[in-house]
Protein backbone atom coordinates (compact mmCIF):
# COMPACT_ATOMS: atom_id res chain seq x y z
CA UNK A 1 0.00 0.00 0.00
CA UNK A 2 2.66 2.84 0.85
CA UNK A 3 4.77 1.43 -2.13
CA UNK A 4 1.14 1.75 -4.35
CA UNK A 5 0.91 5.67 -2.80
CA UNK A 6 4.72 5.94 -3.87
CA UNK A 7 4.40 4.94 -7.21
CA UNK A 8 1.36 7.13 -7.74
CA UNK A 9 2.80 10.19 -6.01
CA UNK A 10 5.40 9.59 -8.12
CA UNK A 11 3.42 9.47 -11.56
CA UNK A 12 2.05 12.70 -10.38
CA UNK A 13 4.96 14.57 -9.05
CA UNK A 14 5.73 13.88 -12.47
CA UNK A 15 3.39 15.16 -14.66
CA UNK A 16 3.30 18.23 -12.74
CA UNK A 17 6.86 19.00 -13.33
CA UNK A 18 5.81 17.69 -17.08
CA UNK A 19 3.01 21.37 -16.68
CA UNK A 20 5.45 23.58 -14.85
CA UNK A 21 8.04 22.68 -17.73
CA UNK A 22 5.96 23.17 -20.29
CA UNK A 23 4.83 26.04 -18.82
CA UNK A 24 7.94 27.99 -18.95
CA UNK A 25 8.63 27.04 -22.66
CA UNK A 26 8.45 30.50 -23.79
CA UNK A 27 11.80 31.11 -21.81
CA UNK A 28 13.29 28.43 -23.93
CA UNK A 29 15.15 31.21 -26.34
CA UNK A 30 16.54 32.65 -23.38
CA UNK A 31 18.11 29.96 -22.72
CA UNK A 32 19.84 29.05 -25.52
CA UNK A 33 23.28 28.43 -24.13
CA UNK A 34 21.66 26.00 -21.44
CA UNK A 35 19.29 24.30 -24.14
CA UNK A 36 22.66 23.59 -26.29
CA UNK A 37 24.66 22.80 -23.86
CA UNK A 38 22.37 19.84 -23.14
CA UNK A 39 21.60 19.08 -26.95
CA UNK A 40 25.66 18.23 -26.63
CA UNK A 41 25.44 16.19 -23.82
CA UNK A 42 22.62 14.06 -24.84
CA UNK A 43 23.05 13.73 -28.57
CA UNK A 44 26.52 14.63 -29.77
CA UNK A 45 28.05 12.72 -27.09
CA UNK A 46 25.98 9.93 -27.00
CA UNK A 47 26.29 9.40 -31.06
CA UNK A 48 29.86 6.99 -31.17
CA UNK A 49 28.27 4.60 -28.77
CA UNK A 50 25.06 5.09 -30.90
CA UNK A 51 26.67 3.91 -34.08
CA UNK A 52 28.32 1.11 -32.57
CA UNK A 53 25.83 -0.60 -31.22
CA UNK A 54 23.80 0.13 -34.28
CA UNK A 55 26.25 -1.20 -36.49
CA UNK A 56 26.62 -4.56 -34.68
CA UNK A 57 22.74 -4.76 -34.02
CA UNK A 58 22.29 -4.62 -37.96
CA UNK A 59 24.97 -6.65 -38.61
CA UNK A 60 24.08 -9.63 -36.10
CA UNK A 61 20.47 -8.96 -37.43
CA UNK A 62 21.51 -9.94 -40.97
CA UNK A 63 23.84 -12.72 -39.63
CA UNK A 64 20.78 -14.76 -37.85
CA UNK A 65 18.67 -13.81 -40.57
CA UNK A 66 21.00 -14.83 -43.17
CA UNK A 67 21.18 -18.05 -40.80
CA UNK A 68 17.76 -18.83 -40.34
CA UNK A 69 16.80 -17.80 -44.40
CA UNK A 70 19.65 -19.25 -46.12
CA UNK A 71 17.93 -22.78 -45.15
CA UNK A 72 14.63 -21.65 -47.50
CA UNK A 73 15.91 -19.86 -50.14
CA UNK A 74 15.22 -16.68 -48.99
CA UNK A 75 18.44 -14.95 -48.66
CA UNK A 76 17.44 -11.83 -50.39
CA UNK A 77 14.74 -10.67 -47.99
CA UNK A 78 17.64 -10.33 -45.61
CA UNK A 79 17.71 -6.46 -46.51
CA UNK A 80 13.77 -6.38 -46.11
CA UNK A 81 14.35 -7.87 -42.38
CA UNK A 82 17.24 -5.85 -41.10
CA UNK A 83 15.83 -2.78 -42.97
CA UNK A 84 12.37 -2.87 -41.48
CA UNK A 85 13.60 -4.19 -37.99
CA UNK A 86 15.77 -1.56 -38.07
CA UNK A 87 13.39 1.24 -38.76
CA UNK A 88 10.44 0.25 -36.95
CA UNK A 89 12.12 -1.56 -33.90
CA UNK A 90 15.44 -1.45 -32.68
CA UNK A 91 17.16 1.64 -33.81
CA UNK A 92 14.88 3.96 -31.77
CA UNK A 93 14.78 0.90 -28.94
CA UNK A 94 18.53 0.86 -28.59
CA UNK A 95 18.96 4.50 -28.50
CA UNK A 96 16.22 5.35 -26.06
CA UNK A 97 18.10 2.47 -23.93
CA UNK A 98 21.30 4.12 -24.73
CA UNK A 99 19.85 7.10 -23.66
CA UNK A 100 18.82 5.68 -20.24
CA UNK A 101 22.07 4.40 -19.28
CA UNK A 102 24.10 7.08 -20.66
CA UNK A 103 22.08 10.26 -20.55
CA UNK A 104 19.24 9.48 -18.57
CA UNK A 105 21.71 8.17 -15.30
CA UNK A 106 23.68 11.74 -15.68
CA UNK A 107 20.47 13.58 -15.70
CA UNK A 108 19.27 11.48 -12.49
CA UNK A 109 22.43 11.80 -10.90
CA UNK A 110 23.10 15.67 -11.30
CA UNK A 111 19.75 16.56 -10.01
CA UNK A 112 19.53 14.11 -7.38
CA UNK A 113 23.14 15.46 -6.22
CA UNK A 114 21.73 19.39 -6.41
CA UNK A 115 19.16 18.36 -4.93
CA UNK A 116 21.11 16.83 -2.34
CA UNK A 117 23.60 19.47 -1.38
CA UNK A 118 20.34 21.92 -1.71
CA UNK A 119 21.05 23.54 -4.99
CA UNK A 120 17.98 22.86 -5.88
CA UNK A 121 16.43 24.96 -2.73
CA UNK A 122 19.01 27.82 -3.44
CA UNK A 123 17.16 28.03 -7.01
CA UNK A 124 13.80 28.05 -5.13
CA UNK A 125 14.80 30.69 -2.69
CA UNK A 126 16.24 32.93 -5.36
CA UNK A 127 12.79 32.46 -7.26
CA UNK A 128 14.48 30.64 -10.23
CA UNK A 129 12.03 27.72 -10.79
CA UNK A 130 14.11 24.57 -11.60
CA UNK A 131 12.00 23.11 -14.06
CA UNK A 132 12.84 26.37 -15.65
CA UNK A 133 16.49 26.19 -15.81
CA UNK A 134 17.51 21.83 -14.87
CA UNK A 135 14.28 20.32 -16.97
CA UNK A 136 13.04 22.47 -19.81
CA UNK A 137 16.40 22.52 -21.35
CA UNK A 138 16.65 18.65 -21.34
CA UNK A 139 13.07 18.13 -22.46
CA UNK A 140 13.49 20.36 -25.38
CA UNK A 141 16.93 18.77 -25.85
CA UNK A 142 16.06 15.46 -25.97
CA UNK A 143 13.10 16.53 -28.43
CA UNK A 144 15.43 17.84 -30.77
CA UNK A 145 18.03 15.17 -30.79
CA UNK A 146 16.09 11.92 -30.19
CA UNK A 147 15.20 11.43 -34.28
CA UNK A 148 18.85 12.91 -35.57
CA UNK A 149 20.24 9.60 -33.35
CA UNK A 150 17.43 7.20 -34.48
CA UNK A 151 18.36 7.99 -38.42
CA UNK A 152 21.90 8.26 -37.52
CA UNK A 153 21.15 4.55 -35.63
CA UNK A 154 18.83 3.28 -38.72
CA UNK A 155 21.47 4.07 -41.11
CA UNK A 156 24.18 2.71 -39.41
CA UNK A 157 22.43 -0.46 -38.65
CA UNK A 158 21.60 -0.91 -42.62
CA UNK A 159 24.75 -0.66 -43.80
CA UNK A 160 26.07 -3.12 -40.85
CA UNK A 161 23.85 -5.50 -42.21
CA UNK A 162 24.39 -4.61 -46.11
CA UNK A 163 28.50 -5.01 -44.74
CA UNK A 164 27.96 -8.32 -42.74
CA UNK A 165 25.50 -9.82 -45.19
CA UNK A 166 28.41 -9.27 -48.25
CA UNK A 167 31.13 -10.77 -46.51
CA UNK A 168 30.10 -13.67 -44.60
CA UNK A 169 30.90 -16.21 -46.49
CA UNK A 170 27.56 -18.92 -46.12
CA UNK A 171 25.50 -15.41 -47.23
CA UNK A 172 27.40 -12.99 -49.63
CA UNK A 173 24.67 -11.12 -50.68
CA UNK A 174 25.66 -8.69 -52.63
CA UNK A 175 24.74 -5.00 -51.44
CA UNK A 176 22.38 -4.05 -54.57
CA UNK A 177 20.30 -7.12 -53.79
CA UNK A 178 20.02 -6.07 -50.07
CA UNK A 179 19.22 -2.39 -50.73
CA UNK A 180 17.00 -3.28 -53.50
CA UNK A 181 14.85 -5.74 -50.90
CA UNK A 182 15.39 -2.69 -48.59
CA UNK A 183 13.77 -0.03 -50.41
CA UNK A 184 11.18 -2.48 -51.62
CA UNK A 185 9.78 -3.08 -47.93
CA UNK A 186 11.00 -0.62 -46.24
CA UNK A 187 8.79 2.85 -46.57
CA UNK A 188 9.40 6.24 -45.03
CA UNK A 189 6.54 5.34 -43.17
CA UNK A 190 7.87 2.77 -41.04
CA UNK A 191 11.02 5.55 -40.54
CA UNK A 192 8.67 8.07 -39.09
CA UNK A 193 6.99 5.29 -37.01
CA UNK A 194 10.17 4.86 -35.34
CA UNK A 195 11.20 8.69 -34.83
CA UNK A 196 7.78 9.12 -33.64
CA UNK A 197 8.59 6.21 -31.03
CA UNK A 198 12.34 7.27 -30.55
CA UNK A 199 10.64 10.75 -29.32
CA UNK A 200 8.14 9.25 -26.89
CA UNK A 201 10.89 7.31 -25.47
CA UNK A 202 13.76 10.27 -25.15
CA UNK A 203 11.03 12.89 -23.60
CA UNK A 204 9.79 10.26 -21.03
CA UNK A 205 13.35 8.70 -20.35
CA UNK A 206 14.53 12.41 -19.69
CA UNK A 207 11.58 13.46 -17.83
CA UNK A 208 11.54 10.22 -15.64
CA UNK A 209 15.11 10.68 -14.55
CA UNK A 210 14.51 14.17 -14.14
CA UNK A 211 11.56 13.75 -11.77
CA UNK A 212 13.30 11.66 -9.36
CA UNK A 213 16.58 13.48 -9.38
CA UNK A 214 14.80 16.69 -8.14
CA UNK A 215 12.52 14.37 -5.86
CA UNK A 216 15.86 12.79 -4.04
CA UNK A 217 15.40 13.15 -0.47
CA UNK A 218 18.18 12.35 2.04
CA UNK A 219 22.02 12.09 2.26
CA UNK A 220 24.43 11.49 -0.79
CA UNK A 221 23.81 7.45 -0.64
CA UNK A 222 20.48 7.96 -2.08
CA UNK A 223 22.21 10.04 -4.91
CA UNK A 224 23.20 6.17 -6.21
CA UNK A 225 19.80 5.14 -5.22
CA UNK A 226 18.17 8.17 -7.61
CA UNK A 227 20.19 6.68 -10.19
CA UNK A 228 19.42 3.03 -10.19
CA UNK A 229 15.85 4.01 -9.98
CA UNK A 230 15.95 6.40 -12.83
CA UNK A 231 17.44 3.73 -14.90
CA UNK A 232 15.25 0.60 -14.26
CA UNK A 233 12.10 2.87 -14.01
CA UNK A 234 13.04 4.04 -17.39
CA UNK A 235 13.91 1.04 -18.80
CA UNK A 236 10.27 -0.43 -17.69
CA UNK A 237 8.87 2.74 -19.25
CA UNK A 238 10.75 2.02 -22.40
CA UNK A 239 9.77 -1.79 -23.19
CA UNK A 240 5.95 -1.11 -21.72
CA UNK A 241 5.36 1.57 -23.68
CA UNK A 242 7.17 -0.06 -26.59
CA UNK A 243 4.22 -2.42 -26.63
CA UNK A 244 1.40 -0.21 -26.68
CA UNK A 245 3.07 2.69 -29.07
CA UNK A 246 3.56 -0.19 -31.76
CA UNK A 247 -0.21 -1.56 -31.49
CA UNK A 248 -1.03 1.98 -31.79
CA UNK A 249 1.05 3.06 -35.03
CA UNK A 250 0.49 -0.54 -36.55
CA UNK B 1 36.33 22.93 -25.38
CA UNK B 2 34.18 26.48 -25.50
CA UNK B 3 30.24 26.70 -25.06
CA UNK B 4 30.41 27.82 -29.15
CA UNK B 5 32.40 24.96 -30.03
CA UNK B 6 29.25 22.55 -28.46
CA UNK B 7 26.94 24.66 -30.10
CA UNK B 8 28.59 24.68 -33.48
CA UNK B 9 29.16 20.66 -33.30
CA UNK B 10 25.04 20.49 -31.92
CA UNK B 11 24.12 22.62 -35.27
CA UNK B 12 25.89 20.78 -37.50
CA UNK B 13 24.78 16.86 -35.54
CA UNK B 14 21.37 18.63 -35.94
CA UNK B 15 21.58 19.32 -39.70
CA UNK B 16 23.10 15.94 -40.41
CA UNK B 17 20.33 14.12 -38.68
CA UNK B 18 17.77 16.65 -40.99
CA UNK B 19 19.96 15.60 -43.84
CA UNK B 20 19.60 11.94 -43.21
CA UNK B 21 16.15 12.05 -42.59
CA UNK B 22 15.54 13.73 -45.76
CA UNK B 23 17.93 11.28 -47.38
CA UNK B 24 15.80 8.42 -45.78
CA UNK B 25 12.59 9.99 -46.87
CA UNK B 26 13.59 10.73 -50.46
CA UNK B 27 14.98 7.08 -51.05
CA UNK B 28 12.21 4.95 -49.60
CA UNK B 29 9.68 7.31 -50.52
CA UNK B 30 10.88 7.53 -54.11
CA UNK B 31 10.72 11.23 -53.55
CA UNK B 32 7.21 10.91 -54.39
CA UNK B 33 6.40 14.10 -52.73
CA UNK B 34 8.82 16.21 -53.79
CA UNK B 35 7.87 15.61 -57.61
CA UNK B 36 4.48 14.29 -57.78
CA UNK B 37 4.52 15.48 -61.30
CA UNK B 38 2.43 12.92 -63.55
CA UNK B 39 -1.54 12.20 -64.01
CA UNK B 40 -3.78 10.27 -62.27
CA UNK B 41 -5.87 7.42 -63.84
CA UNK B 42 -8.81 5.38 -61.59
CA UNK B 43 -8.51 1.32 -62.43
CA UNK B 44 -11.47 -0.29 -60.78
CA UNK B 45 -11.14 -3.66 -59.43
CA UNK B 46 -13.76 -6.30 -57.96
CA UNK B 47 -10.61 -7.15 -55.53
CA UNK B 48 -6.99 -5.18 -55.25
CA UNK B 49 -5.59 -8.56 -53.00
CA UNK B 50 -2.35 -7.20 -52.38
CA UNK B 51 -1.92 -4.49 -54.17
CA UNK B 52 -1.25 -1.10 -51.10
CA UNK B 53 -0.16 2.36 -51.46
CA UNK B 54 3.09 3.04 -53.09
CA UNK B 55 3.46 -0.51 -55.21
CA UNK B 56 4.62 -0.14 -58.88
CA UNK B 57 2.47 0.37 -61.86
CA UNK B 58 4.73 -1.11 -64.58
CA UNK B 59 3.97 -1.25 -68.71
CA UNK B 60 5.45 -3.76 -70.25
CA UNK B 61 7.53 -4.48 -67.31
CA UNK B 62 8.69 -1.06 -67.38
CA UNK B 63 8.06 1.08 -63.93
CA UNK B 64 6.01 3.98 -64.91
CA UNK B 65 4.11 5.23 -61.95
CA UNK B 66 3.13 4.34 -58.75
CA UNK B 67 -0.22 3.83 -56.80
CA UNK B 68 -0.96 6.59 -55.37
CA UNK B 69 -4.31 5.78 -53.34
CA UNK B 70 -6.79 2.77 -52.87
CA UNK B 71 -10.13 3.16 -51.94
CA UNK B 72 -13.32 1.74 -51.70
CA UNK B 73 -15.95 2.99 -53.93
CA UNK B 74 -19.46 1.58 -54.16
CA UNK B 75 -19.31 -2.40 -54.69
CA UNK B 76 -15.61 -2.21 -56.01
CA UNK B 77 -12.02 -1.18 -55.08
CA UNK B 78 -10.31 1.65 -56.95
CA UNK B 79 -6.71 2.11 -57.37
CA UNK B 80 -5.40 5.64 -58.12
CA UNK B 81 -2.53 5.65 -60.46
CA UNK B 82 0.00 7.96 -60.46
CA UNK B 83 1.80 7.95 -64.37
CA UNK B 84 4.69 9.38 -65.57
CA UNK B 85 3.90 13.04 -67.72
CA UNK B 86 6.09 11.35 -70.80
CA UNK B 87 3.91 7.89 -70.78
CA UNK B 88 0.92 7.97 -73.39
CA UNK B 89 -0.93 5.35 -72.52
CA UNK B 90 -3.76 3.97 -75.08
CA UNK B 91 -7.06 4.46 -74.07
CA UNK B 92 -7.64 0.60 -75.04
CA UNK B 93 -5.08 -0.73 -72.80
CA UNK B 94 -6.02 -2.89 -69.94
CA UNK B 95 -4.70 -3.21 -66.02
CA UNK B 96 -4.45 -6.52 -64.65
CA UNK B 97 -3.24 -6.88 -60.89
CA UNK B 98 0.25 -8.69 -61.22
CA UNK B 99 2.31 -10.86 -58.75
CA UNK B 100 5.89 -10.08 -57.99
CA UNK B 101 6.43 -12.74 -56.13
CA UNK B 102 5.05 -15.74 -53.53
CA UNK B 103 5.50 -13.24 -51.11
CA UNK B 104 2.60 -10.90 -52.05
CA UNK B 105 4.28 -7.88 -53.86
CA UNK B 106 1.52 -6.88 -55.99
CA UNK B 107 1.75 -4.29 -59.03
CA UNK B 108 -0.33 -2.90 -61.65
CA UNK B 109 0.42 -3.96 -64.96
CA UNK B 110 -0.56 -2.45 -67.92
CA UNK B 111 -0.31 -3.39 -71.43
CA UNK B 112 0.84 -1.26 -74.86
CA UNK B 113 -2.36 -1.63 -76.24
CA UNK B 114 -3.42 -0.22 -79.89
CA UNK B 115 -1.08 2.37 -81.61
CA UNK B 116 -3.22 5.05 -82.69
CA UNK B 117 -5.79 5.00 -80.22
CA UNK B 118 -5.88 8.21 -78.64
CA UNK B 119 -3.86 8.42 -75.13
CA UNK B 120 -6.07 8.44 -72.18
CA UNK B 121 -6.79 11.87 -70.67
CA UNK B 122 -6.00 12.50 -66.91
CA UNK B 123 -8.34 11.58 -64.52
CA UNK B 124 -9.44 9.27 -66.88
CA UNK B 125 -11.01 5.54 -66.28
CA UNK B 126 -8.37 2.63 -67.35
CA UNK B 127 -9.51 -1.02 -68.61
CA UNK B 128 -8.94 -3.56 -66.25
CA UNK B 129 -9.07 -7.05 -66.30
CA UNK B 130 -9.39 -9.73 -63.38
CA UNK B 131 -6.23 -11.82 -62.76
CA UNK B 132 -6.54 -15.20 -61.02
CA UNK B 133 -4.82 -15.06 -57.80
CA UNK B 134 -3.11 -17.65 -55.86
CA UNK B 135 -6.22 -18.39 -53.47
CA UNK B 136 -8.45 -18.79 -56.58
CA UNK B 137 -5.85 -21.49 -58.09
CA UNK B 138 -5.59 -23.62 -54.61
CA UNK B 139 -9.54 -23.22 -54.59
CA UNK B 140 -9.78 -24.89 -58.00
CA UNK B 141 -6.83 -27.62 -56.87
CA UNK B 142 -8.51 -28.11 -54.18
CA UNK B 143 -11.94 -29.16 -56.11
CA UNK B 144 -10.23 -31.00 -58.91
CA UNK B 145 -8.45 -32.96 -55.85
CA UNK B 146 -12.17 -33.40 -54.52
CA UNK B 147 -12.63 -35.36 -58.10
CA UNK B 148 -9.56 -36.84 -58.23
CA UNK B 149 -10.74 -38.94 -55.25
CA UNK B 150 -13.97 -39.56 -56.18
CA UNK B 151 -12.37 -41.50 -59.28
CA UNK B 152 -10.34 -42.36 -57.60
CA UNK B 153 -12.52 -43.88 -55.47
CA UNK B 154 -15.07 -45.67 -57.97
CA UNK B 155 -11.91 -47.11 -59.61
CA UNK B 156 -11.09 -48.91 -55.68
CA UNK B 157 -14.58 -50.13 -55.91
CA UNK B 158 -14.45 -51.46 -59.22
CA UNK B 159 -11.44 -53.06 -57.95
CA UNK B 160 -12.47 -54.47 -54.70
CA UNK B 161 -15.70 -54.47 -55.23
CA UNK B 162 -18.45 -53.06 -53.09
CA UNK B 163 -21.92 -53.93 -51.17
CA UNK B 164 -20.90 -57.66 -51.41
CA UNK B 165 -20.10 -57.49 -54.73
CA UNK B 166 -16.90 -59.12 -55.71
CA UNK B 167 -14.57 -57.31 -57.34
CA UNK B 168 -12.97 -57.56 -60.95
CA UNK B 169 -9.84 -59.47 -59.54
CA UNK B 170 -11.59 -61.30 -57.10
CA UNK B 171 -13.60 -61.96 -59.79
CA UNK B 172 -10.82 -62.99 -62.16
CA UNK B 173 -9.35 -65.19 -59.34
CA UNK B 174 -12.96 -67.10 -58.90
CA UNK B 175 -12.56 -67.78 -62.28
CA UNK B 176 -9.44 -69.45 -62.28
CA UNK B 177 -9.72 -71.31 -59.50
CA UNK B 178 -13.10 -72.85 -60.75
CA UNK B 179 -12.01 -73.42 -64.41
CA UNK B 180 -8.35 -74.66 -63.17
CA UNK B 181 -9.28 -77.97 -64.59
CA UNK B 182 -9.80 -76.90 -68.24
CA UNK B 183 -6.89 -74.82 -67.98
CA UNK B 184 -4.94 -77.19 -67.16
CA UNK B 185 -6.24 -79.81 -70.04
CA UNK B 186 -5.94 -76.71 -72.06
CA UNK B 187 -1.81 -76.29 -71.66
CA UNK B 188 -1.11 -79.51 -71.42
CA UNK B 189 -2.75 -80.14 -74.82
CA UNK B 190 -0.80 -77.02 -75.90
CA UNK B 191 2.16 -78.39 -74.86
CA UNK B 192 1.81 -81.90 -76.24
CA UNK B 193 0.66 -80.16 -79.08
CA UNK B 194 4.20 -77.92 -78.91
CA UNK B 195 6.40 -80.89 -78.56
CA UNK B 196 5.12 -82.92 -81.49
CA UNK B 197 5.65 -80.05 -83.65
CA UNK B 198 9.23 -80.00 -82.49
CA UNK B 199 10.02 -83.19 -82.60
CA UNK B 200 8.57 -82.57 -86.19
CA UNK B 201 5.27 -84.97 -85.83
CA UNK B 202 2.77 -84.04 -88.53
CA UNK B 203 2.35 -82.08 -91.31
CA UNK B 204 2.26 -78.70 -89.68
CA UNK B 205 5.70 -80.11 -87.74
CA UNK B 206 7.17 -81.49 -90.63
CA UNK B 207 6.21 -78.55 -92.56
CA UNK B 208 8.31 -76.40 -89.72
CA UNK B 209 11.20 -78.79 -89.23
CA UNK B 210 11.28 -80.67 -92.94
CA UNK B 211 13.47 -79.15 -95.37
CA UNK B 212 12.63 -81.23 -98.32
CA UNK B 213 8.70 -80.46 -97.38
CA UNK B 214 10.34 -76.23 -98.00
CA UNK B 215 11.91 -77.55 -101.34
CA UNK B 216 9.04 -79.36 -102.23
CA UNK B 217 7.09 -76.34 -101.57
CA UNK B 218 9.57 -73.92 -103.45
CA UNK B 219 9.55 -76.30 -106.24
CA UNK B 220 5.88 -76.47 -106.54
CA UNK B 221 6.04 -72.60 -106.29
CA UNK B 222 7.91 -72.70 -109.15
CA UNK B 223 5.97 -74.93 -111.09
CA UNK B 224 3.05 -72.55 -110.70
CA UNK B 225 4.71 -69.54 -111.81
CA UNK B 226 5.86 -71.98 -114.93
CA UNK B 227 2.14 -72.98 -115.72
CA UNK B 228 1.36 -69.03 -115.18
CA UNK B 229 3.81 -67.72 -117.97
CA UNK B 230 2.17 -70.42 -119.97
CA UNK B 231 -0.90 -69.51 -118.98
CA UNK B 232 -0.46 -65.98 -120.00
CA UNK B 233 1.27 -67.24 -123.52
CA UNK B 234 -2.08 -68.82 -124.36
CA UNK B 235 -4.07 -66.15 -123.61
CA UNK B 236 -1.80 -64.05 -125.38
CA UNK B 237 -2.28 -66.36 -128.31
CA UNK B 238 -5.77 -66.59 -127.47
CA UNK B 239 -6.53 -62.39 -127.28
CA UNK B 240 -4.67 -62.54 -130.71
CA UNK B 241 -6.99 -65.23 -132.32
CA UNK B 242 -10.28 -62.34 -130.74
CA UNK B 243 -8.43 -59.52 -132.23
CA UNK B 244 -8.05 -61.66 -135.85
CA UNK B 245 -11.44 -62.96 -135.57
CA UNK B 246 -13.11 -59.24 -134.23
CA UNK B 247 -11.05 -57.91 -137.35
CA UNK B 248 -13.10 -60.00 -139.60
CA UNK B 249 -10.25 -62.54 -140.91
CA UNK B 250 -9.93 -66.45 -141.22
CA UNK B 251 -13.42 -68.33 -141.45
CA UNK B 252 -14.95 -67.05 -137.56
CA UNK B 253 -14.45 -63.70 -138.63
CA UNK B 254 -15.98 -64.20 -142.15
CA UNK B 255 -18.85 -66.07 -140.42
CA UNK B 256 -19.52 -63.41 -137.56
CA UNK B 257 -18.39 -60.27 -139.49
CA UNK B 258 -19.34 -60.79 -142.89
CA UNK B 259 -22.99 -59.99 -143.42
CA UNK B 260 -23.13 -62.00 -147.04
CA UNK B 261 -21.39 -65.15 -145.14
CA UNK B 262 -24.36 -64.95 -143.21
CA UNK B 263 -27.36 -64.63 -145.65
CA UNK B 264 -25.44 -67.11 -147.50
CA UNK B 265 -25.98 -68.96 -144.36
CA UNK B 266 -29.47 -68.27 -143.81
CA UNK B 267 -30.60 -69.33 -146.95
CA UNK B 268 -28.32 -72.85 -146.68
CA UNK B 269 -30.96 -73.02 -143.66
CA UNK B 270 -33.73 -72.37 -145.14
CA UNK B 271 -33.18 -74.59 -148.04
CA UNK B 272 -32.04 -77.28 -145.31
CA UNK B 273 -35.52 -77.16 -143.84
CA UNK B 274 -37.30 -77.14 -147.34
CA UNK B 275 -35.67 -80.27 -148.06
CA UNK B 276 -36.40 -81.63 -144.34
CA UNK B 277 -39.85 -80.71 -144.89
CA UNK B 278 -40.15 -82.17 -148.32
CA UNK B 279 -38.69 -85.77 -147.09
CA UNK B 280 -41.29 -85.81 -143.87
CA UNK B 281 -44.18 -85.14 -145.95
CA UNK B 282 -42.89 -87.87 -148.17
CA UNK B 283 -42.65 -86.01 -151.24
CA UNK B 284 -39.95 -87.19 -153.93
CA UNK B 285 -38.02 -90.07 -154.45
CA UNK B 286 -36.10 -89.58 -150.88
CA UNK B 287 -39.46 -88.72 -149.40
CA UNK B 288 -41.23 -91.72 -150.67
CA UNK B 289 -38.20 -94.41 -149.98
CA UNK B 290 -38.63 -93.17 -146.20
CA UNK B 291 -41.77 -92.66 -145.73
CA UNK B 292 -43.83 -95.15 -147.88
CA UNK B 293 -43.92 -98.51 -146.81
CA UNK B 294 -44.56 -100.48 -149.66
CA UNK B 295 -41.37 -99.83 -151.28
CA UNK B 296 -40.01 -101.86 -148.61
CA UNK B 297 -42.87 -104.76 -148.38
CA UNK B 298 -42.40 -105.09 -152.02
CA UNK B 299 -38.52 -105.61 -152.05
CA UNK B 300 -39.37 -108.20 -149.48
CA UNK B 301 -41.42 -109.98 -151.85
CA UNK B 302 -38.90 -109.74 -154.43
CA UNK B 303 -36.36 -111.13 -152.01
CA UNK B 304 -38.30 -114.02 -151.08
CA UNK B 305 -39.14 -114.30 -154.53
CA UNK B 306 -35.36 -114.67 -155.04
CA UNK B 307 -34.56 -117.07 -152.20
CA UNK B 308 -37.16 -119.25 -153.84
CA UNK B 309 -35.70 -119.10 -156.68
CA UNK B 310 -32.41 -119.87 -155.31
CA UNK B 311 -34.06 -122.76 -153.78
CA UNK B 312 -34.98 -124.45 -157.02
CA UNK B 313 -31.62 -123.73 -158.73
CA UNK B 314 -29.86 -125.36 -156.09
CA UNK B 315 -32.31 -128.76 -157.00
CA UNK B 316 -32.15 -128.22 -161.00
CA UNK B 317 -28.36 -127.13 -161.40
CA UNK B 318 -26.62 -124.67 -162.62
CA UNK B 319 -27.82 -123.80 -165.83
CA UNK B 320 -31.56 -123.65 -164.69
CA UNK B 321 -30.55 -121.27 -162.26
CA UNK B 322 -29.53 -118.75 -164.70
CA UNK B 323 -32.74 -119.12 -166.28
CA UNK B 324 -34.84 -119.23 -163.57
CA UNK B 325 -33.18 -116.15 -162.07
CA UNK B 326 -34.07 -114.38 -165.43
CA UNK B 327 -37.39 -115.68 -165.51
CA UNK B 328 -37.84 -114.73 -161.81
CA UNK B 329 -36.38 -110.94 -162.83
CA UNK B 330 -38.29 -110.65 -166.03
Amino acid sequence: MKQLIAILEGIGGTLRLLVRAVAFAPTLPRQLPRFMEQCYQIGYTTLPIVSILSFFIGGVLALQAGYSMESFGAKEFIGSLVGLSMARELGPMMVAILLAGRVGSAIAAELASMKVYQEVDALVTMNIPPERILVLPRLAAVIVMMPVLTIIANLVGWFGGAIVAHSVDFIALEPEKYFETLRRFTKFEDVANGLIKAEVFGFVVVLICCSIGLNTRGGPREIGAAVTKAVVVSLILILVLDYFLTQSLL
Amino acid sequence: MTTTQNTARVGLFFLLGVALVWVAYATLSDGKALKSRGYNLVAGFDNLKELKQGDDVRMAGVKIGSVQETRLAGRRAEAVLRIDPTVKISSDALAMIGSAGLLGTNYIAIDLGSAGVPALAPGAEIRTTASADLNTIMTQLGELGGKLEGALGSMSEVLKGKDGQPGIFQRLDALLANNSAKVDATMTSLQQVTDKLNRGEGTLGKLINDPKLHDELLAAASDLKAATADARTIMTSAQGIVERVKSGQGSLGTLIYDEQAGKDLKAIAANLKDVSDKLAKGEGTLGKLINDDSLFREAQGTLRKADRALDGMGDSGPITAVGVVAGALF
